[in-house]
């Protein structure tokens, strides 16, 4: 028994190992890049300081020997004594970079060849995808240029009116002090100034929603089938606190204005009214009382969502990336064991449950479109959240509890992209729990495929253990 | 009463110490220790201010470099460009400066020391000498905090709520090393400060109140820092746990909040067993309550604020002091609302829902007592007052935000977004600051003996609220972009693009507001020495703080304390010679001070507390 189980973990190591060294073997550029941002991009990017250290020019600081040495196991070299190991290691706050000794010096290579490529390409089209977008972000970050001056320029002036604004009253309060009456009336001006700001400010909000709403995520709608209730709910807050927002703004500041001291009039002696005082504090507990409970109803269907059974995938954070991991045909996910997690095994996928072998482990989230998922979370590390936007999606990843949500997506990535306009649309899992330095980069890309295209998607990629079958016999022997 | 007694026993007392050491550093006098808590707090306010020009620098040019940076901040800002660790060390200190140092310490330290005392009529706090020992912890906590920027791996960086295990484990982040120990040790003392003040503070109000001045004649202001007092004492002691179960798990290899965590990534033991939500409930028991202890002294200054300035009396007093006690009582019982995501079992979501809206209520009802105390009034807009209108613009604006983020559905999307950064913000942040700038400016008289310069001070108001809601107010449509806070750059996600331009606007907007920050500085420091000698009374205030005399005196008062007659809101009283009767005005044949007042004061009252200032 013991031996079959230390074969079948043989088999699975082998398989892991042979995924990752099957899938690329040429070198290009093309497959560097793909390899780049598989296993590089958490710690490095090519002109910044992530976790590690800028990647630019890389190929002309180091010897390709050594960078091959250091790429596969960092800490052997820095313990051996390499002088240049322990100045980087030193150099990047004696952080370990995660050894990658299932790279094969051809794989590496072509990430090498792709960072060169990289580091040649000119400055101002960073990442390009395509050329036309490349183009339109080189006019506008020019553009930003101009709109960056212009900003600062007005700034001065602000600043400038602000000194002289200063300066002039300082006069004034002097001549006011010598004439032994004030110059300026404050009282006036400041109940004039409350009307002026109450009237900028709500045509400001007015041109901030026409502006900036079609940023929002309710611009496209919802992209699941429980963000209708959730966009609903949305709006009907809104709506009410929009009115209350606008008519209690309005009565303050025109109370500002209206009842300014005149030297004249006596203020209206008027300490209670119980009345008016039942009625402001009732009729805001039913406003509450409505919203309280639709929301508990929105909540509750989110949470507790009537279709059964979903499609299981894990989705897997560590710092600083996701994984995604799908239960396979038996729809049942392996367990896991965190004592596991290693250079091999990152997700730390128990070897002993056979349920693992056909698990699928990628770097992209694949959705069917209209078919439920339960999404199960697990950290490595610290405490990560997936924040999905475009779903109405979240839920924190912890370390050691494990926390789920099950949803349906409804449109798919090509239909979101027409629907946007924008042909590069994509979904994301992105980050939302303070992580560390690459938090602001750890991202997963999400695609709603449809049926056909995710049944073809999910064939491309191996399972675990590909020989499925024979090994669950072996096992259960 | 022993009114004389004690008088006598302080005439003695300051014979004996009237050194500088006693009388400027280890001082025993509330009003001595209210000026050192709002200098301590304006100073970590200014550094907690500079820190966030710079990273709202690198929020708005990602890619650009800014050799100064350097200078300032040496080696993580290598060639002008900003360490995203460092970065994450810059909002976690503002934050905790923000929070702790300025909006608890130097609020209500500040205003509750000076007030208590004055307001309720009594010689000093019910222990001066605990008073002392409470700036001193303070002290020595934001010294803690300042050092930890300079230890190897940099300030704690774990963002100001710390969460383990990024907080627990130095491998998750070079911040949780020293750093992280020194923010906890600092906590430590801060609590301990916290602690030493409020139960002082509790005392104070409780026994030591004149003759006459029953819980129902307080002025607003006391009712908001007893309420807050009891608020710090319920709930700093939790996070004083845990912060200890926190440092054991970072010293001595304790699991409390840390489970599945392999050796290798844990300082060599494996770490099983614990839970890291566990601090977050801890946390929030503490943190929830905290923004209350933060926002209700300064609708307790508002309160005070208002009405005089308004020369009308505040608008349902006894349904304000309801309300005070409602917001205290709810807000022990809503700290989940933080944590609706963590994967709580949502009925227990529903129910901190639930809490967490029927909060609106209380806070509804003090919003339109505020609009209903100006209505009719015959308003004087005095900086104190613009800042106390502000402080009821943004209460309102930031409010109803709540609204969403108390409801757990939506909160799903909206958590941890710059929705949440513009929310707290807008209610938390700028209401309290205006709360407190608003209580600078009416009681600067009192704390100094000298007035502000007026014009500066309305400048100061204008340039702050128009940055404030132009910093703030756009973050609502980026976290309904779903922009995530705490980003070093938005540079890695397409669709954030489309907020560049506001990004730019908004740091510009935070740097005019820090140019508006050194007017405010420079009124404040000349005053002190330069500023027109102040009157008796110059806000023409019912309350008992200003028949004390200008000159500070150890036992505030050089006869007998005065007695109180009536409520702290007689303002523009039908019959009255003036718009004002001060509380130790009796009415006509009243005798006994604890009697109901029902009518006017005797003769003009001017004349009357002329005698009593003489």
């Amino acid at each position: 028994m013991k031996i079959l189980n230390l074969l079948s973990k043989i088999t699975f190591v082998i398989a892991v190992l042979f995924s990752f060294t099957l899938s690329l073997s040429a070198q290009s550029v093309d497959e560097g890049k793909t390899l780049f941002n598989a296993n590089c991009t958490a710690c490095h990017a090519i002109n910044d300081k992530v976790v590690g250290p800028a990647l630019k020019d890389v190929s002309k600081r180091r010897e390709e020997a050594w960078l091959l040495k250091w790429i596969k196991n960092s800490q052997a070299m820095v313990k051996s004594g390499d002088p240049i190991a322990v100045q980087v290691y030193k150099e990047n706050n004696e952080g370990i970079m995660t050894s990658f000794e299932q790279l094969s010096d051809v794989q590496i290579k072509s990430i090498l060849a792709y960072v060169k490529a990289e580091s040649e390409a000119p400055a101002a089209a960073p990442v390009a995808n395509a050329t036309a977008d490349a183009a339109t972000a080189t006019t506008a970050s020019n553009d930003g240029d101009w709109k960056s001056m212009i900003n600062w320029l007005l700034f001065i002036i602000v600043a400038l009116l602000v000194f002289i604004i200063t300066q002039v009253f300082s006069i004034l309060s002097r001549i006011g002090d010598i004439q032994g009456k004030p110059v300026v009336n404050w009282n006036q001006l400041n109940s004039v100034l409350l009307i002026v700001f109450l009237v900028v400010g709500m045509g400001a909000i007015v041109w901030e929603f026409s502006a900036h709403s079609k940023h929002t995520i309710f611009n496209y709608g919802p992209a699941s089938a429980h963000g209708a209730e959730y966009d609903d709910m949305f709006m009907i807050t809104l709506v009410l606190t929009g009115v209350v927002f606008v008519i209690t703004q309005i009565l303050l500041f025109w109370y500002g204005f209206k009842y300014k001291s005149d030297g004249k009039r006596k203020a209206l002696y008027y300490p209670d009214n119980h009345k008016i005082e039942l009625l402001w504090t009732v009729v805001p507990a039913i406003v509450l009382t409505v919203l309280v409970i639709r929301g508990l109803i929105v909540w509750n269907d989110m949470m507790y969502p009537k279709e059964q059974n979903g499609r299981k995938i894990e989705i897997f954070a560590y710092q600083f990336g996701w994984n995604a991991r799908y239960a396979g045909v038996d729809n049942k996910l392996g367990a896991h064991n965190f004592r596991e997690v290693g250079v091999i095994n990152q997700l730390g996928v128990d070897t002993n449950d056979v349920n693992a072998y056909d698990d699928v482990v990628t770097n992209e989230l694949h959705l069917e479109v209209n078919q439920p998922v339960d999404l199960a979370f697990r950290a490595k590390d610290v405490i990560h959240s997936a924040l999905m936007p475009h779903f109405r999606v979240q839920m924190n990843v912890v370390p050691g509890l494990p926390t789920k949500f099950s949803f349906t997506p409804t449109v798919t990535t090509n239909e979101m992209r027409t629907k946007t306009g924008k042909p590069t649309f994509d979904y994301v899992l992105l980050c939302n729990k303070i992580c560390g330095s690459a938090h602001y980069r750890m991202k997963m890309k999400v695609v709603v495929d449809s049926k056909e295209d995710y049944k073809k998607w999910m064939s491309s990629q191996s399972v675990l253990v590909a020989n499925k079958t024979a090994n669950k016999a072996v096992a259960l022997n | 009463m022993s009114d004389h007694n004690t008088h006598h026993n302080h005439e003695e007392h300051e014979h004996h110490e009237d050194n500088f050491i006693s009388k400027y550093v280890f001082s025993m006098d509330h009003k001595m220790i209210a000026r050192q808590f709002l200098i301590t707090g304006i100073i970590m306010g200014t550094i907690g201010m500079l820190m966030s020009l710079i990273f709202r620098l690198q929020l708005a040019y990602p890619n650009m470099t800014f050799p100064f940076l350097e200078g300032i901040i040496g080696h993580w800002g290598k060639d002008g460009k900003l360490d995203p660790n460092f970065y994450l060390a810059l909002i976690t200190i503002h934050g905790t400066i923000m929070v702790f140092y300025v909006l608890t310490a130097g609020l209500s330290g500040t205003f509750s020391n000076l007030l208590i005392p004055l307001q309720v009529g009594a010689r000093d706090m019910a222990s001066p000498f605990m008073n002392m020992l409470s700036y001193w912890f303070f002290f020595l906590s934001s010294a803690v905090l300042i050092i930890s920027l300079f230890v190897d791996g940099g300030p704690a960086s774990a963002g100001w709520t710390v969460y383990p295990p990024l907080s627990a484990l130095p491998k998750a982040i070079p911040g949780s090393g020293t750093g992280m120990t020194l923010w906890l040790v600092a906590m430590v003392l801060f609590i301990a400060s916290a602690l030493l003040g409020g139960i002082n503070y509790i005392a104070t109000v409780l026994n030591m109140r004149t003759m006459g001045m029953k819980m129902t004649r307080l002025p607003l202001t006391i009712w908001a820092f007893l309420v807050t007092a009891i608020l710090g004492l319920l709930s700093f002691p939790v996070l004083l746990g845990g912060s200890l179960l926190l440092i054991f798990d970072r010293s001595f290899g304790t699991s409390f909040y840390l489970s599945e965590i392999v050796a290798e990534f844990a300082g060599g033991i494996e770490r099983t067993g614990g839970s890291p939500i566990l601090f977050q409930h801890l946390f929030w028991f503490l943190g929830h309550p905290e923004v209350y202890i933060i926002l209700l002294p300064a609708l307790g200054i508002t309160s005070e604020v208002i009405a005089t300035n308004s020369r009308k009396p505040i608008f349902g007093y006894r349904a304000m002091i309801g309300s005070i006690l409602a917001i205290g009582i709810l807000s022990f019982i809503v700290w989940g609302h933080h944590m609706f995501i963590t994967g709580m079992n949502p009925f227990l979501g529903s129910v901190f829902m639930l809490g967490t809206l029927i909060i609106a209520v209380p806070s509804a009802v003090k919003t339109f007592n505020y609009l209903a105390t100006l209505w009719k009034g015959n308003l004087k807009l005095t900086p104190a007052m613009m800042f106390a209108i502000g402080l009821v613009s943004f209460f309102i604006s930031g409010g109803l935000t709540g609204i969403y983020l108390g409801n757990a559905a939506l909160d799903i999307e909206l958590h941890d977004t710059y929705f949440v950064v513009a929310h707290f913000h807008l209610v938390m942040g700028s209401a309290a600051i205006f709360g407190m700038m608003s209580g600078i400016y009416h009681w600067y008289p009192k704390l100094f003996g000298r007035m502000m310069n007026e014009t500066a001070g309305h400048i100061h108001f204008w340039l702050t609220i128009i940055s404030a809601y132009c910093v703030f107010f756009p973050m609502h449509f980026m976290g309904l972009a779903g922009v995530p806070r705490r980003y070093y750059a938005n540079t890695a996600y397409d669709q954030f693009n489309v907020f560049v331009d506001m990004n730019e606007f908004i740091t510009i907007a935070a740097i005019l507001g820090g140019v508006a920050q050194l007017i405010f500085l420079g009124n404040f420091f000349i005053s002190i020495y330069k500023g027109k000698r102040a009157p008796q009374n110059p806000w023409n205030s019912n309350t008992l703080e200003w028949t004390a005399p200008v000159e500070h005196l150890h036992g505030n008062w050089p006869g007998e304390i005065p007695h109180v007659y009536r409520w702290a809101y007689d303002y523009s009283k039908p019959g009255a010679e003036e718009d004002f009767i001060p509380q130790n005005i009796p009415d006509a044949g009243q005798t006994d001070p604890m009697e109901e007042s029902t009518g006017l004061p005797v003769a003009s009252h001017a004349t009357t507390s002329a005698h009593a200032v003489a």
